[in-house]
């Protein structure tokens, strides 16, 4: 058994795909169309190309509760999920610049430092660095 | 402020609040950062930091999850990664990265990554061409 796709809720997965790969910079490895109109789109890292992938998943769209608990999370600050980078501050610089927004500002605590930015597409996600 | 900030900050009083001990921790991980190609050992980190073998590995892990050890193969492991897809032999690359002994340096690659470090090699080196 082997850990291959993590998937991230979207409202939208084009606007995903525009999101997550111009501004935050990954990069697509499969779209498969599947019925409706939707996609099995997935993403990789540039620098971990075999690792493990990213499928942008329409859930909220067609199952209520996904949306529910999208909306929660999101509310409360909470990150969907988090993303490794090796400076949490020049990334931060990086992203204000393309116009994204953060509900947290770059922020040490203890071992990490971290910071949670809006997706635009339902989901708070976090950056994080080790110290 | 948002439920997760509320909550983060209850955490980091909860669990980082020693500073002295949160130093070490990093003072640690930054010399395995910049020395792990060399032979290092507990005796070198304990000697540093001015603490134990064993309470350094225990405040490694209690701030990094993982024990010293631990996070220096994945740091060694890593940088291999790097350097053979750069087309460094297999050879060199096991120096470079601090490994003193090649069948142990295979082994461990290939129970990390699933692949020998000769066919990690080649399936990058042959990627990057077939890209260009």
């Amino acid at each position: 058994m082997r850990i291959t796709v993590l998937s991230i809720p979207v409202m939208d997965q084009e606007k995903a795909f525009q999101f997550y790969t111009k501004k935050l910079g990954f990069l697509k490895k499969k779209d498969q169309p599947l019925d409706g109109g939707h996609r099995w789109l997935t993403l990789v890292s540039k620098d971990a190309q075999d690792g493990p992938e990213l499928l942008l998943e329409p859930g909220p769209l067609h199952f209520e509760p996904c949306k529910v608990f999208q909306d929660a999370l999101r509310e409360s600050g909470i990150p969907w999920t988090g993303f490794e980078v090796d400076d949490v501050q020049a990334e931060y610089d990086r992203l204000v610049d393309l116009g994204v927004e953060f509900s947290v500002k770059p922020t040490e605590m203890g071992t990490v430092k971290f910071a949670v930015f809006n997706d635009t597409c339902g989901n708070n996600i976090q950056i994080m660095e080790l110290l | 402020m948002t439920f997760y900030e509320q909550e983060i900050n209850r955490i980091r009083e909860a669990i980082y609040s020693n500073e002295g001990q949160v130093n070490t921790a990093i003072g640690i991980r930054n010399f395995i950062e910049q020395n792990y190609e060399s032979d290092l050992n507990l005796e070198i980190l304990s000697k540093m930091q001015f603490v134990s073998k064993y309470h350094l590995i225990r405040l490694f892990k209690q701030y990094y999850g993982q024990t010293p050890r631990q996070y220096l193969i994945d740091k060694r492991i890593a940088k291999a990664k790097e350097q053979l897809s750069k087309g460094m032999s297999v050879t060199e690359t096991c120096f470079a990265v601090g490994f003193s002994s090649l069948g142990s340096f295979s082994t461990l690659f290939k129970t990390r990554t699933g692949s020998s470090p000769g066919a990690y090699r080649k399936a990058q080196l042959s990627r990057s061409n077939s890209k260009s």
